[in-house]
Formats: C-alpha cells, structure tokens, sequence
C-alpha cells in the first residue's frame, strides 16, 4: 500500500506539489520565527555579556518594578562609601538617560527608528576609543562608531545634542567601539557618552549615579568583596556579579524577544490554520476524483483498512517533505526577516543561526500534524467506497447531508463562540485569555466553514447573477461551475474567509477605537498648542528636553505650560504595577477636559494627590477623599489622596499624579508631551484681531523649537490628524500582516480550481470541440474564480464585522465607547479578495486552455 | 458491389493526400496513410474499420479537432490545414457538428441551452425558428428545460444531435454516437440522423462499428491501416457485414 500511496502521489505530480506548497508554507512560518528569535536570544546573551563584562560587581538600587531608567539613583556619598570596603580596587560610576540624540551638520536630529537614542557617561571598561580621545571636559562628547560613520560625523566638529532637560552644542571629541575593542556591538541604537560630572548635569542626576561598577583588587574573592558590600550597603542597595548582571540585562532583552515571537507565531499559526483548511479541502478534492480506482483496489482485493491506510500514507509523505522544505524555507525566512529588520534599522549582528531541536520537534508537529489530521476524514470516507465503483459510470461519494452540517457546523461555532465570549470576558491571565481566544476563534471558523456549504449555492447563483445576464456564456459557465459543487466552493471561499474575517476584525475594532479617540479628542481638547516630539513612529514617542516648556511658559502670547510624563509601571498598588501620566493638576481640566466625574483635579496638596479613571476607581472600591498607598519605582511608598475622578483616559490615562510627585521619584526629567493656552486678549476682541494672537503665538512657540529640532507644535486641527493618522497607520499594519495569509488562501484557490478544472476535462474538450474558444474557455474560469472569491470575501467581511462589533462592545469603555464600521475599508477588502481570486485563477485557466481537446474528450 | 461517388452532388468536406503520421524511425505510426476522400453533401456516410484503421483519427482531422502530418482537409472552401487554432475554434462553432460516444452535454445546462451553444458561444441569437424546428424534431419539446441528467441516454444523445444541426452546419461529425446505448435507443438516434439528411438536407459523416448503425447511411467507406480499402453504396447489416469478413476486420 506504501507503494501505491507513492505512486499515486509521483502520477499526480502537480496536485502533489501545490498541497506539499501549502504545508511548506505554514512550516516555513513556523520555523522562521522560532529560528530568527532564537538568533536574537543568543545575540542578545552575547550583548549582554559586552554590557556587563567591564565590571566584576555593579552595585545599584534596588528595584521591585518598573523600567530600567525608573530606578533610584545611587547617591554620590554611596561611592565613597563603596570605595572604602575592604577588596574594593576601583569604582566606575555608571549613568544613562533616554532620548538623546544628536543632531547632524544639517539640523536634522539622529533618530533610530526602533532602538532608542542614548545618553552616558564615558565608561572606559565598555567603551573603546578608536578615533580621538574620550571626553574629558564639560562641551564634549563621544559617539559610537556605527551612529559616527552612518551619519558623517566628524571628530573636531560640534554638534548640538537634545538631552533630556536641554538642548546644547557638544564637540564630537572621540568615536568608540561598545562592548569591544575590535568591533561596535550595537542593535541600531545611537550612543553618546560626556565625561561624567558632564553627564550629571546634561541629564538632569546632579546627585547620582545610576549604578556603580566594582572593580576588584588583584588577590581578593569576587564573592568576598560583595558579601562584605552587601552588609555595609543595607537593604536598600544590591551588589549584583558580571553573570547577574549580564542574566538580567538579556532577560530585559528577551523581553523585547518574546513579543517579537508572539507576534510572528500568531502570523504562523493563522498560516498554518489556512494551510490545514487547504489541504483537508485538497485531499477531499482528490479522493473524490479517485472514487473509481479506489473501487478498482476494491475489487482486487484491497481492504477498507488497506485504503484508508493509503490515502494517509500518502499524507505523511506530503507531510515529511513538506516539513524537510518547511524548515531549509523556514531558514531563509529568517535571514530575509533579519534582513528586513536591518532596513528598517534594526541592524543585527552577525551571527548563525539557531536552530533548536524543539523547532525542528515543532514543524515535525505542524507539517505532520496539521497534514495527518487533514487526511482523516477522507480517509474515513475512503473507507466507503464499494468495488462497484470502479465499474459505475458516474459513482459519487456521498456527500454529508446538509441537514447534518448546519447541525454539526452550528454546534462547533457556538461552542467557538462561548469560548471566545468567556476569552473576553473572564479576566483571565493573557496566556489562557489569548489559548481561549485562539480555540474559540479555531472553533468559530471551523463551525462557519462547515455550515457555508449551506448557503455557498445560493449564494454563488446569486452572486453569478448578473455575471450570467451580463458576460454571456463564458459567464454564465463560470457561475454554474462556481454553484456546481457547494463543499468545494465553500471551503475553497473558507481559506479567503479566514484572513478576510481577521482584516475586518481589525479594521472594525481599529476603526471604533479610533472614532472613540477622535471623539475624545474632540470634546476633551481645550489647550491651543501641543508640543510633541516630531518622531512619528509606533509605540509611545520619545521625550524631549523639559526647559522648552520654560521656555515657551515664558512667552507673552501664552498663558500657561502643563507638562505631561508618563511611565510604564510606574506605580505599583496592591502590588500591582500600573501605567501613569504625570501633568500639572492644576492644569489638568484647563487643558484637557478629562471628564470629571466628582472630585476636582485641582484640588488637594500636588504631592499626595491622584486622579482615577473609574474603572480603576471601581476596581480598587474607592471614591474621592479617600487615600491609596502607592510605591514607587525607588522604592518609596506614599500615601495618596483621591481628589478627583474622570471617566476620559485618552489624554490622562487611568492614573493621574501631579509632575511635583513625578519629581519627587523619578530621574527622568524630559517630557512626553505638552499643551499650551494662549493668553486671553483683554476686552472685547475681534476676529482678525484672534487670528493674528493665533500667527503671533505659533510663531514665538516655533521660534522657541527652533533650538529643539527634535520637537515640533500642532494645534488643534492638527493634533488631531497627527493622532487620527497615526492610529490608522497602526490598523494599516495589522491588516497588512493578516493579509499575509491571502498568499496562502491564493494557493488554495489555485488548488481547487486547478482540481476542479481537471474535474471537468471532458466536458472542457465538448465545448472547445464545439467552438469555445480558448480565451472564452479562460474566461468561464476566472468568472468562476471570481464568484467564488467575492462569496469568501463577504463572508469573510461579514464575519470579521459581527466579530469586530462584538469584541468592540466587549472591550473596556476607557479604550473604545463607539462602534464604527469601516465600510469603505470592507469593500475595498471584497475586492481584493476578487482580485486575488482573478490572480489564482491565471494557472488554472491558461492550462485549460492548452489542454488538447482531443486528449480531453478521451479522458475518462 | 462497389460504387463510386455520385460526380453530380456538391462535396461538404474532403482529405487530400492527408496523412497524419505519429512517431517517426522504427516507432513511426501511419495512422492515416495518404487518404483522398470526399463526402457529398446532403449525404449520410458511415466510416468503418476495425480498431486502430484510423477511422477515429479521420474523423477528428476531418472535424479540425486534429491536424494532418501532410495533404490537405477542406470543409467547403476552407482549407483547415491554413487555419490558425483560433480560426478553427470558429470553424467548429460555425461550420461543423458534433455528436460524440458519451458527455455530450454540458451538465449545467438545460437541453435548450445545450443545443444553443455554440450560437451562444458565439453571441448570436441564430435561427429561432430553426431551433423550433430541430428541437421539434427531437420530440423533447416538453423536456428541454430539463438538465442533462434528468433525460435518459437516448434523449440526451438526441439533444446531442440537435445541438449539432441548430447550427445549420456545414457537416456533421458523429463519433460512434450510439456506442453506448441499448439497441432500442441506438435505433431512436440514428432515425433522427437520417431524417435530419432526408427532411432537413444536412450532410452527417458516422464513425461506428456497428454494422447495423452503418445500414442507416447511404454510403458506408471501409478504413484499414489508415487507408481506405472499399466502400458500399446503400447499404444493408447483412452487405456490411460481408465485407467485413472479406476485409478480414
């Protein structure tokens, strides 16, 4: 039977290739995010170690929550202190701060697209000179080799640099190497190093460092010396060795890592998911057209057993070949992927690749698996089929009732359904959430799949309409092939459907959420000005120097500055971290109208006072007057008091402090955002005489930015289409990434119509025989390929609303309040499905047209 | 008993030297072996010949389903062998009829669709009242709103035939078109071939190999070996038969 299985693959060479095609694809996706992630773990360990290896042991603050640049400062006292334990040789201060960044000799300020921009002291056990000297006196500074070169910067020139509190020209006295002597370890972030006392200023860290490294006299144990360190530094200090350090610093990268991974596997597991919808549909197509010489092993004498084991073997063999290309593809998906990143300015080091047995274990798993478990059924079916087969003339396998489907179908969706609900709604930890979220989505699909069978007749006759009225016979054929067999259009319409429904998913969630913003926006905005880095990438924007707000303060057309920070745990309640924004309270609801619900946002002491969302003052059960204990990333905890709360967390968030209490324990000083009001005209004041306040008060806050060229104002109009904008990008990205999984439905299509079309072959050589041309011939397929990709397009779009509207009335208020159908977006989204079905339909149909007639009247 | 072919009546379509040869070297197949044939219109004429005569391959050249190694195969004034694929894509459509052994119709359709399509291939309305007529004479008024299997082989195969002459051709080919019937239903088709040569003056060109559907005709041309060895005028099972045997086929 082995034999058989094999040549009856090696005969169909073609319908072999495509499925195989199929598999490879979703091994290949597979194997290239695990491999180019686990590339990234081992460059990032290697990095790591560069990090640490200038010192024997660092000592620094110690830190329960919260980022890396949120930890206490290391006062200058402790070095002393340090200095003096007994085995300690010498000691390296160590400072750093985000969101430096040089500007070029054209004004231009240096922004690496993804990696931050980074400020230190020159610290000579990492960094290494290889042109100059290291900077040695206030005005001068160093840059890595890498940001040197890719932006001709000279050594002797002076360039102006944005730090976190000003802006102000430094002379490039050095370049350096990070991490080695020999070659600059970087992952595309720009570096500047100042001589320390330099730094403290520039950073706005008068009095600390942020770590201190050790270096260890010759002669005494590395573990003496941070026993003794650790017993006259207290509790409030850890002294950590080279290979803590170097463990913590990867797993902060790793961090990065991880949701990289994430994001790549969910991309691979929606391509596996088609690819199992394909080939299921695929080995169906092809049992069904083997009915008679199935029958025929019958009639010789094969068992039922014999010819289920047959059509699985044939399977796995699809299964292990695909999985060998899956995994040589997967590699170069990686390398292209690395590639990928290296444009867009993530720039990896060299490195082999990584690839682990578990990755190997896996697409073993998913090419095997997901082939194997496809094959079931048909071979279940195969099973049936009766050696009077081979001998009728036309024997068709039965096909499932479709009663029985609708049952079936519906049962699973509802089941997928539930699932998804409670994915939603139960509040779980994300891993279960996104398990939940992902077997109920499997489930839903799966469950619709099953029942379109149902309605793809109709609607393929509904939608063939008036192609059938309008295209003559090619059209009419068309969609007679495309109503012909329902199964087949419906599964074939299901590859579509899934990354059309996901698409729609998006852009109704995107599209809600960025209405409830706009709105927002729209209501909440009272501040003329805003004040933003000009950086317009994705993720939270870069701060920027925090005197400009002085600065523009200071201006006569403007009445008042508020200054927002924000950090990512940056408080942590009930041992929770949660995210806060720092502002001016006193500003707050002049600014920005935050929807205050009781309580007001200017009252109370601006060093104890917080401002709730109400979810979270739901969530913690407290009202305004009473008090929340909160620690901060230094450690310190305090006892705040709730004075107001807002029901608006598109400016504020859910936590509100004022900037005094930000001051008080935090070190970074630059700002994330700012808002300004122009100062009131006294009296009566015409219109001309606004729009000349309006001129007048742009230019002088301009004139300001002009010595911040990272900076850059809108008003109001404008603010709102920067946000606007930048939120449909965001859904733009998604969908883009989602719409991956067309080249895999493409293939699909391709598959049946091909299948379908060799189905076909005699009545195909009737009509040429009768005078169909061959562009006519071409033509009935791609109107069939066409119908049957508009139906998957619909019911994609169609899915993808009622699941976006669903997810959007499940999501939290604070996040999204409208529901906002896109339906330009969906249309525009029916069609490209239409033109990935014309696309597919270009094999199928100029092969059909070559076919020799003569050939295909014969064939049996 | 033999005759030669009646000088007065115009010819519909005829081979010239037309030979058709696969392979070449030691593999070389002649199937068919510098054939002159002719076939007068208004006629009905049955081709015979054991199997691997080339009777099939005649037929398909004949038809412009195939074309011929060398010599030429003309259908009224046309010369197939000059025509590009394109052109004899219409010829076809235009010009010839088919009826083949089985899946002679196009299952999607309904009878009347079936027997309209070349004209709808070819976008035109054709002869309405000649549709009426020809599908009259299927006696299928009644059924053909009917798909193709809805109607039993006899009625399919005679929807088959009128879809052929709808077109008022210039000749039709039938390729063993009761090959696959009971006698009762083989007798049904070709009585409907004979009267549409009789009643409705259409020249019709029969592969079989049956002697009692060759009877039907009026001339009977006998292949072997790719040649055309004989032929009979007006024949009869019993004549056809004999010279079957003399044949040695």
């Amino acid at each position: 039977m082995f034999k058989l299985a094999l040549r009856s693959l090696i005969d169909k060479k073609l319908r072999f290739a495509l499925t195989t095609f199929v598999v490879v694809l979703g091994v290949m996706f597979v194997v290239g995010s695990f491999t180019l992630t686990d590339s990234l773990r081992s460059t990032f360990a290697g990095l790591a170690r560069d990090i640490a290896q200038g010192a024997d042991l660092t000592v620094r603050a110690d830190q329960s929550f919260g980022g890396d640049f949120d930890r206490a400062t290391v006062p200058e006292a402790v070095g002393e202190q340090v200095l003096g334990v007994e085995g300690v040789d010498r000691i390296q201060p160590e400072l750093g701060a985000l969101n430096v960044f040089i500007v070029d000799s054209e004004g231009n300020p240096i922004r690496p697209p993804g990696p931050p921009a980074l400020g230190f002291n020159f610290n000579p056990g990492t960094f290494f000179i290889t042109e100059g000297r290291q900077p040695g006196a206030p005005g001068e500074f160093a840059a890595d080799t890498s940001t040197a070169a890719n932006n001709g910067l000279l050594v002797g020139e002076t360039y102006e640099i944005s730090g976190p509190i000003s802006a102000e020209p430094f002379e490039l006295v050095g370049v350096f190497n990070f991490g080695s002597p020999d070659s600059h370890t970087g992952l595309g972030q720009t570096m500047a190093a100042f001589e320390l006392d330099e730094a403290q200023r520039f950073f706005g860290m008068e009095d600390g460092y942020q770590a201190i490294s050790v270096l260890v006299s010759t002669g005494s144990e590395v573990s003496d010396v941070q026993a003794r360190l650790e017993a006259a530094l207290g509790d409030d200090y850890r002294v950590i060795t080279q290979e803590v350090d170097a463990a913590e610093q990867e797993e902060d990268f790793n961090q990065v890592v991880d949701i990289f991974n994430t994001i790549l596997l969910v991309f691979a597991f929606i391509a596996v998911f088609v690819a199992a919808f394909i080939i299921n549909n695929t080995f169906q197509i092809i049992l069904g057209q083997r009915v008679r010489e199935i029958g025929l092993w019958r009639a010789i004498g094969a068992t039922p057993r014999q010819v289920s084991r047959s059509v699985i073997t044939e399977s796995a063999i699809v299964g292990v070949v695909a999985t060998i290309i899956g995994i040589g593809l997967g590699l170069v998906l990686a390398l292209m992927l690395r590639a990928i990143l290296e444009l867009i300015g993530f720039p990896l080091p060299p490195g082999p690749l990584t690839l682990r047995p578990r990755t190997v274990g896996l697409a073993l798993l998913v090419g095997l698996g997901v082939t194997m478990i496809s094959s079931i059924a048909p071979a279940l079916r195969a099973r049936k089929i009766s050696p009077v087969a081979a001998l009728a003339h036309d024997f068709r396998l039965d096909a499932t009732s479709l009663r029985r489907r609708v049952i079936a179908g519906g049962t699973v969706f509802a089941v997928g359904v539930v699932a998804l609900a409670a994915g939603m709604t139960a509040g779980l930890d994300t891993t279960p959430t996104f398990v939940l979220l992902g077997i109920g989505a499997v489930l839903a699909f799966v469950g619709i799949n099953t029942v379109s069978p149902a309605f793809a007749r109709p609607a393929a006759s509904a939608l063939g309409r008036p192609v059938k009225s309008l295209f003559g016979m090619p059209g009419r054929l068309g969609r007679d092939n495309a109503a012909r067999n329902p199964r087949r259009t419906a599964s074939t319409a299901g590859a579509l459907l899934i990354g059309l429904a996901l698409m729609g998913l998006a852009a109704v969630v995107g599209e809600s959420v960025k209405k409830t913003f706009v709105n927002i926006i729209e209501n909440a905005v009272e501040a003329d000005y805003f004040i933003r880095s000009a950086e317009t990438g994705f993720g939270p924007p870069p701060g920027f120097p925090a005197r400009l707000a002085d600065e523009i303060e200071a201006l006569d057309e403007i009445e008042s500055v508020m200054r927002i920070q924000f950090a990512f745990g940056g408080l942590s309640v009930d041992g929770e971290p949660r995210d806060i924004v720092a502002a001016d309270m006193a500003l707050a609801d002049d600014h920005f109208d935050g929807q205050v619900s009781s309580g007001d946002m200017a009252a109370g002491d601006p060093l104890t006072a917080l401002a709730l969302h109400s979810d979270s003052a739901e969530s913690l059960r407290v009202g305004v007057g009473d008090t929340v204990e909160a620690t901060f990333p230094d450690n310190q905890t305090e006892t705040l008091t709730v004075v107001a709360i807002f029901e608006d967390a598109a400016i504020y968030g859910n936590w509100l402090i004022d900037g005094a209490l930000w001051d008080r324990h935090f070190n970074r000083n630059d700002l994330a955002f700012a808002s300004a009001r122009i100062a009131d005209l006294p009296g009566a004041v015409g219109e001309a005489e606004q729009a000349a306040l309006q001129d007048r008060s742009r230019a002088a806050i301009e004139g300001v930015l002009d010595r911040y060229p990272t900076v850059m104002v809108e008003n109001q109009a404008e603010f709102r289409q920067t946000q606007e904008s930048q939120l449909t990008a965001l859904i733009r990205v998604i969908q883009v990434l989602i719409g991956l999984s067309f080249v895999i439905a493409l293939i699909g299509i391709i598959n049946t119509l091909s299948l379908s079309v060799f189905e076909r072959i005699h009545e195909i050589g009737l009509l040429r025989s009768v005078g169909m041309t061959r562009k006519q011939l071409r033509r009935s397929i791609y109107w069939e390929a066409l119908i049957v990709a508009v139906f998957g397009g619909l019911l994609g779009v169609t899915v993808g609303t009622v699941f976006g509207v669903a997810t959007t009335l499940a999501l939290p208020e604070s996040f999204v309040q409208t529901v906002a159908v896109p339906w330009l977006d969906l249309v525009v989204f029916v069609l490209i499905s239409a033109v990935a079905g014309l696309l597919a339909a270009i094999l199928p149909a100029v092969r059909a047209g070559r076919m020799n007639i003569l050939d295909a009247i014969a064939h049996e | 008993m033999t005759s030669s072919p009646t000088q007065a009546l115009a010819v519909a379509a005829q081979a010239v030297a037309a030979s058709k040869i696969y392979g070449s070297g030691d593999t070389e197949v002649r199937a068919l072996d510098a054939i002159d044939v002719g076939f007068e219109q208004g006629r009905f004429t049955a081709i015979m010949g054991p199997s691997g005569s080339g009777k099939s391959t005649l037929m398909h050249c004949m038809a412009g389903l195939d074309s011929v190694t060398s010599g030429q195969v003309i259908i009224g004034d046309t010369d197939l062998t000059t025509l590009s694929e394109k052109d004899l894509t219409l010829l076809r459509r235009d010009n010839v009829g088919f009826v083949f052994q089985a899946y002679n119709l196009v299952p999607t359709l309904t009878a009347i669709e079936n027997i309209t399509l070349p004209m709808d291939l070819a976008g035109s309305k054709g002869d309405t009242a000649w549709v009426d007529e020809v599908v009259g004479a299927t006696g299928l008024t009644d059924r053909v709103k009917h798909r193709p299997n809805e109607l039993s082989g006899g009625q399919q195969q005679r929807v088959a035939v009128a879809r052929a002459l709808a077109g008022k051709p210039q000749i039709i080919f039938a390729d063993e078109p009761t090959g696959n019937v009971d006698s009762n239903t083989a007798a049904e088709i070709l009585g409907f071939m004979r009267s549409a040569v009789d009643q409705m003056g259409q020249t019709i060109v029969m592969v079989t190999h049956d002697p009692v559907a060759a009877s039907y005709a009026d001339r009977v041309v006998f292949l072997v070996d790719g040649k055309i060895v004989d032929e009979l005028a007006d024949p009869t099972p019993q004549g056809i038969r004999d010279h079957m045997t003399q044949l040695g086929a």
